[in-house]
């Protein structure tokens, strides 16, 4: 097994530190800074504009009746969607033992909590009046009102601040033992940064006996939450009667769309990350190989489900739903649809090829198209179900303004931002269950993957 | 038989010495031992018998609705234990899991002989179709394109000959050689072989978009005015996790069958299925709670009348509580624990229950569109049930046997060995 | 007067670390600490404790997380009694969403923080026998034992496949 291969077997336990270790404890160059400073700016622009808006109120925004929810929402749903592939590879592959997820896991599970953070953002600025935003949570008050638990915006609410908590509580038990390992090599000012928040963690058995119980907990109950979180998500949706929103299968449908448009961004971060942080050696060609695969059958489970309902609309004989279909394929959103089904559908099939999988380039470039899809697809759902209603003289078709455009610029520029500042200052790789599954990487460095 | 034997034993010794299980003291001159033997073999033909003549007797009788109803919902399940377990076969392939070396894979396999004799019983369903579709005898003017007897059992037998044939495929290409010594070697990354690689995706694809048909047609149908989007993964999702109670229970009786050294005296391999079950039937749940809430939410007629007849009023009311009590609240709240798992007499018992709520799971399906407010359960129901078991393990005898010599001629070492 | 000594033993591997642990228990010598880089199930194995009692707090934190959906759901749908949508006032299926949320969310709090009371962390002063090492590379066993002791101890872990074995006045 893994400690009975020979110690002279590379990577050893301090190479596997020192790989992990310089991605993060030098001083970054003037290069970072103003790539950081390029991602800030677009959240400055983002920020300003939003101010705008709720100065001048929700007019600013494209959104007219009947399309209420257009890019906002679809920002909220895309960024939660990002958020859940980061939990499905560090807690539930973990409850499997996966043995591929421990390089990628902290990148994925960092990816996480900075989508939920500006997933979170999303609806309030979907509010008019944001300052009041605290009305969605139960406290006494005197407007004798008091939250709808029977309203799936109120499920959102819960699911996705308990989203948000657990999922930081996780990153931050899981660093305790790599931020330790990092205090020991530091000095100066990232020696004191590291120590309080290893807090003083010094892996002995009591302490490890704790932590493996917690940590298998945490990922036993964030495991349930990943589904249950998009699935409430979904359920903003699926709760109206709408055509093309009413629909069962949506809970599931959005679960794998989720993990597949995350998966995608996972790939996406970290392809350049591995080459500019020189972190080849631990994230091997293997790791993506096995999250291609991932992206290939939840890319196939949204195939199915595009087809089933597409299948269901004609089925049920409602004029209506046959209606709202036929919009969808051939109205004036019709070019977003085939540009979501070639992206989504068609380019993910590629991976089917091994070589596809293990050719880096080719990868991101895919990973590229499937965001670009999603993003698309939550529109397509949203916007153009919304815009072809039960009245046709109540329907017109969403453009967005420079402001909903600009906001979701500065969203993606918050995202990277943070994940960029994380990857630079804290251990973005784990080194501890590296040394857990180092037999793996061993292998994987080895090469020999398919016979 | 014992050449079969030898074979197994050979790749045992001559792969990696690293690999985590070993040979057990068991000579090669004794004969392992045949769980499916002639007595297995006279009961399942016994219980054959008993189910056509009780098919006969009902046919004859003036009471053809209800044997084709228990016709019906007996190939449903029946298919769905046997095609669950290739599917988790082909799952296990796909994630690389060798929790319990190459009898894992036998066991989930075990049941797959039954494919092509469900394929041929599915074209009974003809003879009784004007009994079973209502849209046979009254045409839905919308839907007619698609719910014609034609065009309904070419696409399903199609469907079914495809599924079979990748099923087997699958089957054939996990007992070779190769596939054996792969899944004796967890301690290596290495992908399985490729026949089998190229076929494990190519059988669980085919099972969601072929299972789903099967369920939109043979149940969904039943009911010409309901619809869910979720329906085809819903009886899917079921199939899976009735093969994984299958395989459990399996696990479990063959323990105690199979003698001293068996494989699935480890405990770990026993909690390993638990922890399957367990996670499956929450699962389940899921995707039972994801159709009832929206259904229940949008309250249209269209929708609701389908759930109404099912879990509001007597009689069906009671079978459907029934479902969700043995198929989710059983397992999940006896399996959270560490013990429940590794105690035999407590996962066949959980595995029993959810392979009883599996099969009142299709009967509350399907019967209520047939028969509204008449439970018809008989002798006609019980014995056309007992006949169907008896052709299953009828046909899983080979399978089964398979996995008796698997299970005494591999043995792990706790703790050791990862998914 | 014999005066306690503190020997630190540090091991390349998780396998040889764990012997010693089973070799110094069978020589009945007790209080020892284990250090490790990484958390590994052969080492909790060699010292036999049972599984941590986290996860009764984590079942009882999410229990209270269920009844706590249940009291605030229901509670305020009695108390403000607007029937919308023609729900019932108490309607189970939205009621568990957020029971299940809850219950997550006291479960997971409740692990972190019974695993930060139970492992004593945040740790102000450094545990006797820590070596910056024990946190990289290598795992430490640290035992505190007699003057006499000592020297039987030494020889125990060198037999073992001690890397290197340090002593210090306790």
């Amino acid at each position: 097994m893994a400690a009975a291969l020979p110690q002279e077997v590379a990577p050893s336990f301090d190479e596997v530190d020192r790989h992990v270790l310089q991605a993060f404890m030098e001083t970054p160059g003037l290069a970072y800074w103003a790539w950081i400073g390029f991602c800030f700016t677009l959240v400055g622009i983002g920020v300003a504009l939003w101010t705008r808006q709720i100065y001048e109120g929700l007019g600013v925004t494209g959104l007219r009746q009947p399309v209420m929810w257009a890019v906002y929402i679809t920002n909220f749903v895309f960024w939660v969607g990002i958020a859940h592939s980061g939990t499905l590879i560090s807690a539930i592959l973990y409850l499997f033992r996966t043995r591929w997820r421990t390089g990628v896991y902290r990148a994925a599970e960092t990816m996480t909590l900075f989508a939920v953070l500006t997933a979170g953002l999303c609806p309030l600025m979907h509010l008019g009046r944001v300052w009041f935003f605290y009305w969605l949570l139960p406290y006494p008050n005197e407007r004798y009102l008091q939250p709808d638990f029977r309203s799936p915006l109120v499920w959102d609410a819960f699911a996705v601040s308990t989203y948000l908590t657990i999922s930081a509580l996780f990153l931050f038990m899981g660093l305790i033992p790599d931020v330790a390992n990092a205090r020991e090599h530091a000095r100066g000012w990232r020696r004191i940064f590291y120590a309080i928040l290893s807090l003083g963690w010094q892996g002995t058995d009591s302490q490890w006996r704790h932590f493996s119980m917690a940590y298998l907990l945490m990922a036993g109950l964030a495991t349930p939450l990943v589904l249950s979180v998009h699935s409430v998500v979904s359920w903003d949706f699926a709760m109206a009667q709408l055509p093309g929103w009413h629909s069962t299968i949506f809970a599931p449908y959005f679960v794998a769309g989720a993990i597949f448009s995350g998966v995608a961004m996972v790939i996406t971060l970290l392809v350049p990350m591995r080459r500019l942080l020189h972190l080849e050696d631990v994230v091997t060609p293997w790791h993506f190989d096995n999250l291609a695969k991932v992206v290939l059958l939840t890319s196939l489970i949204v195939t199915y489900s595009y087809i089933t309902e597409s299948f269901m609309a004609w089925y049920t004989g409602d004029p209506i739903e046959r209606m709202t279909f036929q919009m969808r394929y051939f109205g004036p959103y019709g070019w977003l649809f085939w540009l979501m089904c070639f992206c989504n559908c068609i380019a993910p099939l590629a991976l089917f090829s091994p070589r596809i999988r293990l050719n880096l380039k080719a990868l991101w470039v895919i990973s590229i198209f499937v965001n670009i899809g999603m993003w698309t697809e939550r529109f397509v759902i949203i916007a153009g179900s919304l815009a072809t209603n039960f009245e046709p003289s109540q329907w017109s078709f969403f453009g967005p303004s420079i402001t909903e455009i600009m906001i979701t610029v500065g969203t993606f520029g918050w995202f990277v931002g943070l994940f960029s500042l994380f990857a630079r200052f804290l251990p973005i790789v784990s080194m501890t269950e590296l040394k857990e599954g180092i037999g793996w990487l061993r292998q994987a460095l080895r090469g020999q993957l398919y016979e | 038989m014992t050449r079969r034997y030898q074979e197994h034993e050979e790749i045992a010794v001559s792969s990696n010495p690293g690999a985590v299980l070993q040979k057990t003291g068991v000579e090669p001159e004794h004969r392992p031992i045949r769980a499916a033997g002639p007595v297995f073999t006279g009961v399942s033909a016994a219980l054959t018998v008993i189910g056509v003549i009780a098919f006969a007797v009902g046919l004859t009788n003036g009471a053809a609705a209800r044997v084709w109803q228990a016709y019906l919902v007996n190939l449903l399940f029946f298919l769905c234990v046997a095609q669950g377990g290739v599917v988790v076969s082909a799952a296990a392939y796909l994630s690389q899991g060798r929790w319990a070396g190459a009898t894992q894979y036998r066991l989930a396999e075990a049941g797959g002989m039954f494919l092509p004799v469900g394929f041929v019983l599915f074209f009974g369903l003809f003879f009784g179709r004007t009994v079973i579709f209502p849209w046979v005898q009254h045409p839905v003017a919308q839907k007619a394109a698609w719910l014609n007897t034609p065009f309904l059992f070419a696409r399903d037998g199609i469907a079914l000959l495809v599924m079979t044939l990748l099923s087997l495929g699958l089957m054939r290409a996990s007992r070779s050689a190769a596939a054996c010594a792969w899944a004796a070697n967890p301690a290596n990354i290495v992908m399985p072989p490729p026949a089998v690689r190229r076929l494990a995706p190519a059988v669980a694809i085919a099972f969601a978009a072929i299972y789903t048909l099967i369920a939109f047609d043979l149940i969904m149908s039943l009911a010409p005015a309901w619809h869910s989007t979720l329906f085809g993964a819903f009886f899917f999702g079921a199939s899976f996790l009735s093969g994984i109670a299958a395989m459990a229970l399996g696990a479990v009786l063959l323990r105690s069958v199979l003698g001293e050294h068996n494989i699935f005296r480890t405990p770990r391999v026993l909690h390993d299925l638990g922890k399957f079950l367990f996670a499956f039937s929450v699962f389940w749940v899921y995707l039972l709670f994801a159709q009832y809430i929206v259904i229940w939410y949008g309250d249209m007629p269209v929708e609701t009348f389908f759930i109404v007849q099912r879990v509001y009023y007597p009689p069906w009311e009671a079978f459907s509580y029934a479902v969700a009590i043995l198929m989710w609240v059983i397992p999940f709240i006896v399996l959270m624990g560490v013990r429940p798992k590794r105690t035999p007499a407590i996962l066949g018992t959980v595995a029993f229950a959810v392979l009883v709520g599996a099969w009142i799971e299709l009967y509350v399906l399907v019967v209520p569109s047939l028969s509204q407010w008449v439970v018809p359960f008989g002798w006609i129901e019980l014995f056309i049930s007992l006949g169907f078991l008896g052709i299953f393990l009828l046909s899983s005898a080979h399978g089964i046997n398979l996995v008796s010599t698997t299970a005494t001629t591999e043995q792990l070492m706790e703790g050791e060995g990862h998914a | 007067m014999s005066e306690t000594v503190e020997l630190a033993a540090s091991f390349v591997a998780e396998e040889t670390c764990a012997h010693a642990i089973e070799a110094l228990r069978e020589a009945h010598v007790g209080q020892s600490r284990i250090f490790s880089p990484m958390p590994c199930h052969k080492i909790q194995h060699a010292i036999g404790l049972p599984p941590s009692p986290v996860r009764a707090y984590v079942l009882g934190a999410g229990i209270s997380g269920v009844i706590t959906g249940l009291l605030i759901t229901i509670g305020t749908s009695w108390e403000w009694n607007l029937v919308a949508g023609g729900k019932p006032i108490v309607s189970w299926p939205p009621f568990i969403i957020i029971c299940f949320e809850l219950m997550i969310l006291f479960g997971g709090t409740t692990a972190l923080l019974t695993f930060m009371l139970m492992a004593r962390v945040p740790a102000f002063e450094p545990t006797a026998g820590y070596r910056s090492r024990f946190s990289g590379d290598r795992f430490g066993v640290v035992v505190v034992c007699d003057e006499q002791q000592a020297d039987m101890v030494e020889t125990i872990l060198k037999q073992v496949g001690a890397e290197e074995i340090m002593r210090d006045a306790a």
